[in-house]
């Protein structure tokens, strides 16, 4: 497989303004929908009134739980067909409306009576209500190897210390919208989310329909990054409710306000580490995680499992807990558990490396797991090692001692560095390529692009199996009229398009190899099928100074074309012969003026090694707007619940404060190749892995600076002075 | 029509705007960048919006040592303009710690000063706020308070004035001219915010339908030299002061021969740090002399749970303002 760089292939669509988002459509005889939201945080609706808002002008229709009783009751449904209110802002009920502003005004002329329970608005105010939940994602919440109790009590070293993360709000630029409308039985939804078919799915379970009827649209998204999934349904379905009342199409877009309560968040954490060690190796470790989820849904991010995984340690005990609180729902982030849990892990090892007078860099390398020692398996490639080294050198770590400590103007330096990783697995996708008699290609997948470089990715993928180049390439997605995609979510699009588009580019080649080697009247006539090669447009002997164009082939034999479909397995995590991680090292050095609190970062490196790297450019861009939102993360984003109302405080970016241009470090991004035997066009997830370790970066170079020890997220003003 | 709905009306004279300023449900609109974001999140609901951009209220003009400012003046041609930044460094410092540069390129020098508090339970109209709702009670006393004042509070409004403008313009003693139909006054920028009270906290002391005219420094350049405006944020660009300090001084024959001191981010109000002031006069620029107007400016601070860090972070940031203008020749 090839690398190589090439620019996006929807980019001249995006900054043209041609590409069309689908909260952009604007079908005849559309109504505006606005969502009436409940004043505070728990209770029950007694009764909305609406007679008002009936006669203002425009007014369409109003959609509440009564509407929603006709649906199927599940999960997704639940908030909008029950009565219970579970946090501020909580939607009690769709206006639609002909203009968006006649629908606003007519939700705020409705009235909720609400009878009000006393709400539990911060975790704090009840961690010994913490309990455990099943599962954390796809892993048990509570694991135990070996005797970590024990181990500690025999340990040279104990580093034990509480890390705190705060609760992180989702906001891609493009606000969660929906435009549907039903025709007959049949329903079109344009939405932004990153999983259509999923999409499609509980549509045809709430609605009680078959998915045939159902078609779900996502062209293109302005960021996903986790929150475009289960809890927009409900609005949705809302939307659906209204549009099918009035049987006009409907268009829902939340406000940036409301995207601070409805399209889930970072869970807030307050993780306990104890690290034990004997002659600088971890005999011990213990994770334990508390988080927030609401009182309407549950959800815990897989905070401490890495932990399972990262350093060789023969006993190690994880757990997870969880507090309800009348709060939005926490749904996974960006670097979902490794960005929080590498924070703790990862400044705790720095701790030790302290007090066990050793390089920060040294102690990680003396405990490098060579296998999964969780699951007892090998790991199907591991260059963390190499990774430290490249980002060691890189970066200039070998001058740490010298370097920091110094003043630069009015920063003090620190230099910190820690792990990042995260598991490559792979979900089942189809594929369709469709090669035309005018040698152009389509590529179909229903998969989503969230802006991270998918439709280049299939593009290029299929490019290179075909010998095709990039401008006779047309790549669509987004559309469940297309064969199944993988959702957007866990940095596994490209590994799991990567073996369907080839699977069907194989077919493709070997009907063409056919065509070509057994017709005479071709100069590739007679050769064998495994001498042929595809490049520029051209079928070609390795062997001989043969070579006929795909053009030529396809006009003698295949006048309408060539289609071809293929597929792949999701990956079964039961018959893993190897456990596939990607990892990565960043080493940061900041500025921390200690008179006046203020940190900025000045330069970051990241050496990452993830398998095979499809597209360096697109890898690189990944890597870094990874890396900014755990810059964001470590200084920036907090949301803050006001305690006794049980509102988000703050609800705009003025507020909400996310790294902006002033703040952007220099970075520089080192990839490490790997040849990976047991996946897929050694194809490993990248999107993730700038989000983690640079948290705890951070935080050891803070430490570096001004000798104190942040163990809280965001670090502020008031944590250095 | 909804609720939400205005008239537009886009003044060419200045009495025309004056008269239609006094109506009740008038609001001026000068660069928009804090009526509007108001008004989308139904903070305020004017009826008529008299939009005084376009007056010929723009000039800048220095005769002598004293510098006239129209009010509809844009921020970026404020910091640009040569005169100002030659003989009022203090004034380009303030407007370009503020906001961005588009912010900057439409906001007004006026609609600066008077543009309203930060404080998100005032920029929430579900939340308990005696700014926005006289007697409603004040969310941020007990709430989230990191943002509050250290100075000037009351039981009923602990909230900050957010502009940096302002505090460079109080430590330069500025004055406004205010006009109405029935005439003009000047007042010094420090009148112009009152402290809150009980239960009310107005953001200004203009009587209804008052429009700023014209921000007027009379005899600041002397401080041309030796002034700086230092403001500290959680990130580099872009954010309202967390704690911010103008200072400026004259510094004649190796001695202060005169100080002035405004904080931010720490009052209803641009902040003057007399006592400060007070103590350099004489003194040779020293570290000793710096750190003891440090120390006196936090001097009656008055924290809330989540801001008593700005007490030590307000007398450092003294310090620093004090080293670098104090340092600079
Ligand atoms: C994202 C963001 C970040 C910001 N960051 C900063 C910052 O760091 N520092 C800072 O200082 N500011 C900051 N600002 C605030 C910005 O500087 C102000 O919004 C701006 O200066 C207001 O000027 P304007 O002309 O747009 O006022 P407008 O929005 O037009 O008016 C503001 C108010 O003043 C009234 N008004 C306007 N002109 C007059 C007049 N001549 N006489 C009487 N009344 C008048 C209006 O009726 C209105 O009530 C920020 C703003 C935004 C949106
Ligand atoms: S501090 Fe002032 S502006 Fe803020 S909530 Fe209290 S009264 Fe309102």
């Amino acid at each position: 497989m090839k690398n190589r760089t090439i620019a996006r292939y929807e980019g001249t669509l995006k900054v043209t303004g041609q590409a069309r988002y689908e909260g952009e459509m604007m079908p005849e005889g559309l109504l505006h929908a606005a969502l009436v939201e409940s004043p505070i945080a728990c209770g029950e609706l007694q009764s909305l009134d609406t007679s008002r808002a009936a006669t203002l002008s425009g007014f369409a229709t109003l959609v509440t739980h009564e509407d929603a009783a006709s649906l199927k009751p599940s999960a997704a449904t639940a908030l909008i067909r029950e009565k219970a209110i579970h946090f501020h802002g909580q939607p009690v009920a769709l206006v639609a409306a002909t203009t968006l502003s006649e629908a606003r005004e007519a939700a705020k002329a409705t009235q909720a009576s609400i009878a009000a329970r006393t709400a539990l608005t911060q975790m704090g105010q009840a961690l010994d209500q913490a309990y455990e939940p099943a599962m954390v994602g796809r892993f048990p919440a509570s694991t135990r190897r070996g005797d970590s109790a024990k181990a500690l009590s025999e340990a040279g070293l104990v580093v034990r210390r509480r890390y705190t993360t705060a609760v992180n709000n989702h906001h891609p630029m493009e606000p969660h919208a929906v435009v549907c409308w039903w025709e007959g039985n049949k329903v079109v939804v344009h939405t932004c989310t990153q999983a259509i078919f999923a999409t499609r799915a509980i549509i045809a379970h709430a609605f009680e329909m078959p998915p045939v009827d159902i078609r779900v649209l996502s062209r293109y998204l302005g960021g996903g990054f986790g929150c475009k999934g289960q809890l927009w349904w409900p609005w949705m379905f809302w939307a659906m409710l209204a549009s099918r009342k009035t049987n006009r199409p409907v268009r829902l877009e939340l406000t940036r306000a409301q995207m601070f309560i409805l399209v889930g968040r970072r869970q807030e954490t307050a993780q306990d580490i104890a690290l034990g060690f004997v002659d600088g190796r971890l005999t011990a470790i213990e994770h334990d995680v508390v988080a927030q989820t609401s009182t309407h849904a549950e959800f815990s991010d897989s905070t401490a499992v890495y932990t399972r995984f990262l350093y060789a340690c023969p006993n190690v005990t994880t757990r997870h807990s969880l507090v309800r609180t009348n709060e939005p729902q926490p749904v996974p982030m960006r670097a979902p558990g490794t960005a929080p849990g590498t924070f703790a892990l990862e400044s705790a090892m720095d701790e030790a490396a302290e007090l066990l007078g050793v390089d920060p860099l040294e102690l990680r390398l003396d405990n490098f797991a060579d296998r999964d020692q969780e699951n007892g398996r090998p790991w199907s490639s591991n260059s963390l090692r190499e990774c430290y080294r490249v980002g060691a050198e890189r970066f200039g770590w070998a001058e740490r001692r010298a370097r920091s400590a110094t003043k630069v103007g009015r920063w003090k330096i620190g230099f910190g560095m820690a792990t990042t990783l995260y598991p490559a697995i792979r979900q089942a996708c189809r594929a369709r390529v469709a090669l035309r008699a005018d040698g152009s290609l389509l590529v179909q997948c229903g998969t989503q692009d969230m802006g991270s470089g998918t439709y280049t990715a299939l593009g290029q993928i299929a490019a290179d199996a075909l010998g095709v180049p990039m401008d006779k390439i047309t790549v669509e997605l987004g559309d469940t009229e297309l064969p199944d995609g993988p959702f957007s979510g866990g940095s596994q699009v490209t590994a799991s398009i990567f073996p369907a588009v080839e699977a069907a580019t194989a077919k493709l080649r070997a009907a063409l190899a056919s065509i070509a080697t057994t017709d005479a009247t071709s100069p590739l006539g007679g050769k064998p099928p495994e001498d042929l090669e595809f490049a520029d447009g051209m079928i070609r002997s390795r062997s001989g100074n043969a070579g006929e164009r795909l053009t030529d082939v396809l006009a003698r034999a295949a006048a309408d074309g060539l289609e071809a479909e293929g597929e792949s397995p999701a990956t079964d995590h039961q018959k893993l012969a190897a456990t596939g991680m990607g990892y990565g090292a960043i080493f940061v050095e900041i500025g921390v003026d200690p008179e006046l609190g203020e940190i900025r970062v000045r330069r970051v490196c990241g050496a990452f090694a993830a398998g095979h790297i499809l597209n360096p450019l697109l890898a690189k861009s990944q890597y870094i707007g990874g890396l900014i939102g755990g810059i964001g993360m470590a200084l920036h984003e907090q949301t803050a619940t006001d305690a006794a109302t049980g509102s988000i405080l703050g609800k705009s970016f003025t507020d909400y404060l996310i790294p902006v241009h002033a703040d952007m470090p220099a970075f520089d991004i080192a990839m490490i190749d790997e040849d990976d035997p047991h996946l897929p066009g050694g194809v490993k997830g990248i999107g993730m892995l700038g989000t983690a370790g640079i948290q705890a970066a951070i935080a050891n170079a803070v430490y570096d600076a001004i000798g104190k020890r942040i163990r809280k997220l965001p670090i502020r003003i008031e944590d250095c002075l | 029509m909804s609720s939400a709905s205005f008239n537009y009306i886009r003044a060419a004279e200045l009495t025309d705007a004056l008269a239609r300023g006094e109506r009740a449900g008038a609001a001026y609109l000068a660069g928009g960048t804090d009526l509007l974001p108001l008004w989308k999140a139904s903070l305020t609901a004017p009826q008529e919006v008299i939009d005084i951009s376009h007056l010929p209220l723009a000039t800048i003009t220095r005769s002598g040592d004293a510098l006239t400012i129209g009010a509809t003046a844009r921020l970026s041609d404020i910091a640009a303009h040569p005169e100002v930044k030659a003989h009022y460094p203090l004034v380009c410092d303030g407007i370009l710690a503020s906001a961005s540069g588009q912010v900057r390129n439409v906001a007004t020098m006026g609609g600066n000063l008077l543009q309203r508090t930060r404080c998100p339970y005032f920029r929430d109209a579900g939340l308990a706020c005696n700014k926005r709702d006289p007697g409603s009670g004040c969310g941020t006393r007990h709430g989230e308070n990191r943002h509050a004042v250290l100075f000037g509070g009351s039981p009923g409004c602990v909230a900050t004035h957010p502009s940096d403008l302002a505090v460079a313009l109080a430590a330069l003693d500025a004055r406004i001219v205010v006009s109405s139909a029935s005439g003009e006054r000047e007042l010094a920028l420090s009148e112009l915010y009152p402290l809150p009270g009980e239960t009310t906290a107005p953001d200004s002391s203009l009587r209804p339908g008052e429009m700023i005219t014209v921000i007027r420094m009379l005899n600041a350049a002397r401080f041309a030299n030796h002034a700086t405006y230092l403001k500290i944020r959680d990130r580099a660009s872009f954010e309202f002061a967390v704690v911010s300090v103008a200072a400026a001084l004259r510094i004649a024959d190796g001695a202060i021969a005169e100080a002035r001191l405004a904080a931010g981010g720490v009052a209803p109000l641009p902040w003057r740090l007399e006592k400060s002031e007070a103590a350099l006069i004489g003194r040779a620029p020293t570290e000793h002399a710096f750190a003891e107007a440090g120390a006196l400016a936090i001097e009656g601070a008055r924290p809330l749970e989540g801001n008593a860090f700005k007490i030590p972070l307000l007398r450092n940031a003294v310090i620093r303002a004090l080293q670098t203008a104090g340092g600079q020749s």
